[in-house]
């Protein structure tokens, strides 16, 4: 029972599932397979998003670029199709421009020993910059219409999309807790001097961890310019701060080392169920951001007074162990 | 402060920094050496100020506030409903600022009395004042209060709400001399924080909290009171910046400022703070935002794209910190240099 | 080196296959720096290492554990929210069956009885020291280094230790054994060194040495060894008022603590690491809100008790980790000294002229060498770090002063000033709680001694009767002219 209070997979989940049973209670068409899977099909960038920025927050970093990362990983590939490049080769050269996106700022985090969060709003900057200079800033349209063919297929009745989501979940998932080598992320994360002083490779688990932020984030893109056709100058813009949101709200602490990537996809779903519920429920969608907001405050808060009252619980027992048990050690 | 240490201080090279860029701009382009044209040019960016500065006060005890981006909005939207709702406009400031210091007091007591880390904590206020900033009108007008302001929902949706008042407008046309009021007024924000920051107990405070919480508390200081402060302060910045903006823009509107954040830490870390906390002033703040408005408007009537800027800027943070760092490291290791040397010479 | 202060000046140390070489010496005097170099956490300034006589450069520690020198930390390095065999293989290129194929003999070797799944956030202080033994004995370490390992251990857990100590020597393993405990290394230690002020006063193997050998050695060449000053008339007398007194204090390191002090009275208050002494002091001041019992200042019963509170009621607090609690490192000096007198200073504004002529009286009272007042604290040496701390104590003019090792880790002169300023103090009235692991300085300074095991107080000491055996007796847990450990 600890354990499972402890756990914040467990309370936001259970939090979720309640809001999507009231939300059905009150609008019976919100159980429609449709609108389950709708939901899945519109957190998908986010969840991407999400679970790459995880790796940062593991390592106890933070990275509020990964937005803009995505919106220039998005103009690559829309820029790239359409002069003429295959479809493969597109998304490689986005996947890649992600990939080194990051790498920049593990660079200046890693080598330089710039404040991660410093690095990152500079790059922010930067690459929201550079998306307009590659585009001269009017939107990326007419895309070819391989791109936005892998959008429609389906199995099973779920779209490619998410099942490529629920791959790379699962991808995640396996490297995290079964992979020696990720593992780095949570001791880098959990104790950086004693990482260190095992002999871990610290820079270089930061290295990968803010590279495959990046990566994640162009595999964003790829998603979001299939499903919408076109690449817009603010794509992604503000996912950042959501991503932040969202691992936090699945348990993935920011003093690192805590959290697993199945927590922070059900944030990163939440966070944008929110909006599906809040019309199933009659209210305006721009009342997201105040639902979102303060869900992610009461969790927090939630989180915060379980977690002193289990400390408090712990202590008088040991207190009560010393006293009544003999010799204390 | 004696003049040595001046001339070696952050600040120092933040002049001179400030003084080249200017004369190179106007090498460049002679409006700039247009005296009125350069203090006129400020209003693009006295927002930036107004929130950066109290900012600096909350980066100095290792915090961060990344919520006033949003506060700027509610502040924004709050004056338009209250003067909409037919109170006096300066009431209705007055209403909007309070709203602003209310934000600052939530945002500093969940810091002070959890031990949320306070980026969580005003990333969730961020989305959450922003939120309400957002659905208030709407909420308002389904409560039969026409919340939109005499052009209806469609004008709302367009242009904010429109139509306040000219002795509203005039807050930030007038000027001094050749002096902007809103200028007028960060100066008077400036010298209002520098004084509380290095001549009260407060201020001092705020260096010790930055510094070692731990050793603070163990001194006596009373660190929830402190923190709470700071963040009140913060919003109420702010809020000074939405409505300074709103009365600018001639309308009242929910995402004001939305693209504030990047230059705001910005200007603070360039103006000397340590985002890891115990080090920072608000002069330096304020002459880092002058740099960088004068930088973005230099560029902009140089023809550079908005775009480029933004490039500029984030290029600049990374450099100013990397070499602070590198210095940083330079200097350590002189110094144990000098120490082994000093020795084996013996 | 850090921030140009040598701490090590040229040290050689050499140690054997199969023994153990012990390394004592004050804090401060260097051993956790040796240790750290050899094990490859700090860069070597000067010199050089030899391994098996070949010449080796260590860049980083994983270089250290690829020559099989293994370092097991005075804090075990454990990343709580892994398992143990995760924490057991963090850094090791095994698969998990691999791993635990070689870590299940050492394990059941060590007699480390633990489920490998479990989260080791559970451990005790106790299995975290085996656990690191073991990574150190799966990466084929054929030296480790203990930084005091026993600090945190009971005495059947140190004895445990021990044991499985030799039989590690007896396959060759060399270790080095840095510790204050002088009985523990009289007992394990095949050789021993001492080191003072970064550098080494004394090696030899142990057979030729008694412990007299080694209190002399760690001592400065001019310091007072025993009590050879007359003894001093007790300042206060009985009658006085108590200025602080403790009731049936509880918490979960010590429980049903009970004295009093009074004016002008130095109480010691002796005991190993561990023993609870420092937690007490915290609940004394109220930075442990869960603590039980009552505490009186002058007579009033202060139960919501909080620093400041403490402070106006003229109570300070000199924390031991005075990096960690005392000290503003960054800021100038000044700043740290008036930190406790912010609200003297003026209502709003701060005084400026008040608050640097506090801080010229300081200087001058306790003889800080700085250059000036806005020095940054942090470029000062350590004694002089630990007179600003106490400064910024004394000035909020206290009727009560805890000292919690004021002396560890300053030099000399810097320690015999505090000595004086102790003096200066009882002198004017003040009632100093004093704690210290340098017993010495107990015996030197007290009036009345408490001593702390376990978490209770088992033994109060006063006039004569305040002798460094019958600290050391009470400390261990033995009676009074029982076989010393």
């Amino acid at each position: 029972m600890r354990s499972f209070l402890r756990s914040r997979e467990a309370l936001v989940g259970m939090l979720f599932v309640a809001l999507l049973v009231v939300t059905g209670l009150f609008n019976p068409n919100f159980f429609k397979p449709e609108s389950i899977v709708e939901i899945f099909n519109a957190s998908l960038t986010l969840v991407l998003i999400t679970l790459g920025e995880m790796f940062v927050i593991l390592t106890r970093g933070i990275d509020v670029s990964v937005g803009a990362v995505a919106g220039l990983a998005a103009v690559v590939l829309g820029t790239t199709l359409n002069l003429g490049w295959p479809l493969g080769l597109a998304v490689a050269a986005a996947l890649a421009t992600g990939m080194l996106a990051g790498a920049v700022n593990a660079v200046g985090i890693t080598l330089l020993r710039v404040p991660p969060i410093i690095m990152t709003l500079g790059t922010l900057g930067i690459y929201r910059g550079l998306m307009r200079v590659i585009t001269g800033g009017s939107w990326i349209e007419n895309l070819p219409q391989n791109i936005k063919e892998p959008n429609l297929w389906n199995l099973l009745g779920i779209p490619f999309f998410v099942w490529v989501g629920l791959a790379l979940l699962a991808l995640t998932m396996v490297l995290t807790l079964r992979v020696r080598v990720a593992r780095y992320f949570y001791a880098v994360g959990d104790n950086e001097d004693g990482a260190y002083l095992l002999g871990l490779p610290v820079r270089w688990t930061q290295f990968a961890a803010y590279t495959l932020a990046g990566l994640f984030a162009a595999f964003a893109a790829v998603v979001f310019t299939s499903q919408i056709g076109f690449v817009s100058m603010n794509a992604a813009d503000g996912f950042e701060l959501k991503a932040i949101a969202a691992n936090v709200l699945g348990g993935v602490s920011l003093t690192g080392g805590v959290g697993t990537p199945l927590g922070a996809a059900i944030g990163a779903l939440f966070l944008t169920a929110v909006h599906s519920m809040l019309i199933f429920l009659g209210v305006p969608g721009i009342w997201d951001n105040a639902f979102a907001g303060a869900i992610l405050l009461a969790v927090v808060y939630v989180d915060y007074r379980v977690r002193t009252a289990l400390e408090l619980q712990q202590r008088q027992a040991r207190i009560r162990g010393d006293l009544w048990g003999g010799e204390p050690s | 402060m004696n003049l040595f240490r001046f001339l070696r201080s952050w600040e120092f090279f933040l002049v001179v920094l400030l003084v080249v860029e200017i004369a190179v701009l106007g090498l460049i382009n002679p409006v700039f050496f247009n005296a009125e044209n350069l203090l006129y040019a400020t209003l693009d960016f006295t927002h930036i100020l107004f929130a950066a500065l109290p900012l600096t006060l909350v980066i100095i005890t290792a915090g961060i506030d990344i919520s006033g981006v949003s506060i700027m909005g509610l502040a924004s939207i709050t004056l338009g409903l209250a003067w909409v709702a037919g109170m006096n406009i300066f009431v209705a400031l007055a209403i909007a600022l309070l709203v602003g210091i209310l934000a600052g007091a939530f945002n500093g007591f969940f810091v002070a009395k959890t031990d949320v880390n306070p980026l969580v904590i005003t990333l969730g206020t961020l989305f959450m004042f922003a939120g309400l900033a957002q659905g208030m009108p709407a909420l308002l007008d389904k409560l039969g209060f026409k919340a939109y302001g005499s052009a209806g929902l469609a004008a709302y949706q367009y242009e904010g709400i429109t139509g306040l008042p000219d002795e509203f407008i005039a807050l930030t046309e007038g000027t001094v001399g050749i002096v902007p009021y809103p200028l007028i007024a960060v100066l008077a924000f400036t010298v209002l924080l520098s004084l509380l920051l290095h001549k009260t107990r407060f201020g001092r405070s705020l260096y010790l909290i930055g510094v070692n919480p731990k050793a603070a508390e163990y001194s006596g200081v009373p660190i929830r009171k402190i923190l709470v402060w700071a963040y009140v302060l913060s919003g109420f910045g702010a809020a000074l910046a939405g409505t300074m903006l709103t009365s600018y823009f001639t309308s009242a509107r929910a995402d004001l400022g939305g693209d504030a954040l990047l230059p705001i830490i910005t200007a603070v870390v360039l103006g000397g703070a340590d985002i890891l906390g115990g080090s920072g002033a608000v002069w330096g703040t304020l002459l880092a935002g002058l740099i960088l408005g004068f930088l973005r408007q230099g560029l902009l009537a140089l023809g550079v794209t908005s775009d480029l800027i933004q490039v500029v800027v984030g290029a600049l943070l990374i450099g100013a910190m990397a070499t602070k760092q590198l210095v940083h490291v330079f200097g350590e290791y002189r110094l144990n240099r000098k120490a082994l040397f000093r020795r084996n010479g013996r | 080196m850090f921030s140009g202060v040598p701490v090590l000046k040229g040290i050689d140390f050499t140690l054997r296959h199969g023994e153990v070489h012990a390394l004592l010496g004050g804090n401060g005097s260097g051993k956790s720096t040796t240790m750290k170099i050899i094990s490859g956490a700090y860069p070597l300034d000067a010199g050089q290492l030899f391994l098996e006589g070949e010449p080796i450069h260590l860049d980083s520690p994983r270089s250290a554990h690829e020559r099989g020198i293994y370092m097991v930390p005075q804090e075990p390095h454990v990343f709580p929210h892994l398992s143990v065999l995760e924490n057991l293989g963090m850094g090791l290129p095994f698969a998990a069956a691999e791993l635990r194929r070689r870590a299940l003999p050492l394990l059941e070797e060590m007699g480390f009885d633990v489920q490998l799944e479990e989260q080791s956030a559970f451990l005790s202080i106790a299995q975290q020291q085996l656990l690191e033994i073991v990574r150190g004995l799966l990466r084929n370490a054929r030296v480790l280094i203990f930084d005091e390992p026993t600090s945190a251990l009971t005495f059947r857990e140190a004895n445990h230790l021990f044991e499985r100590m030799r039989r590690l020597t007896e396959q060759g393993i060399g270790i080095v054994f840095i510790s204050h405990r002088l009985g523990e290394v009289m007992d394990i230690a095949d050789r021993i060194s001492v080191l003072r002020d970064g550098r080494f006063v004394l090696s030899e193997a142990r057979a030729n040495l008694t412990p007299h050998d080694l209190v002399r050695a760690m001592l400065p060449p001019d310091a007072v060894t025993g009590k050879e000053e007359a003894k001093r008339e007790p300042r206060a007398s009985r009658s006085d008022r108590p200025v602080l007194e403790v009731e049936n204090l509880s918490s979960e390191a010590f429980s049903d603590v009970s004295f009093s002090l009074h004016p002008g009275e130095v109480l010691g208050l002796a005991g190993l690491v561990g023993s609870g002494r420092t937690e007490l002091c915290e609940a004394i001041v109220g930075l442990d809100p869960h603590a039980s019992g009552s505490v009186r200042l002058a007579g009033r019963q202060l139960p919501h008790r909080t620093p400041s509170l403490c402070q106006r009621h003229g109570l300070v607090y000199v924390p031991e980790d005075r990096h960690a609690h005392g000290i503003f490192l960054g800021l100038p000096s000044l700043y740290t000294i008036s930190a406790s007198v912010l609200d003297r200073l003026g209502r709003w504004l701060l005084n400026e002229r008040r608050e640097l002529e506090l801080g010229d009286r300081f200087v001058r009272n306790l003889n800080i060498k700085l250059n000036s007042l806005r020095q940054p604290a942090g470029t000062l040496s350590g004694g002089n770090q630990q007179k600003v701390v106490l400064a910024k104590a004394l000035a909020v003019a206290p009727r009560i002063v805890i000292l919690d090792e004021p002396t560890r880790g300053i030099d000399a002169s810097a320690r015999q000033d505090v000595y004086r300023l102790i003096r200066r103090l009882t002198d004017e009235g003040v009632g100093v709680l004093l704690i210290s692991s340098e017993l010495e300085e107990i015996v030197n300074l007290s009036d009345r001694v408490l001593v702390m095991r376990h978490g209770r107080v088992v033994q109060e000491l006063t006039g004569e009767a305040i002798r460094l055996d019958r600290i050391t007796e009470a400390s261990f847990g033995l009676a009074p002219g029982g076989e010393s450990s």
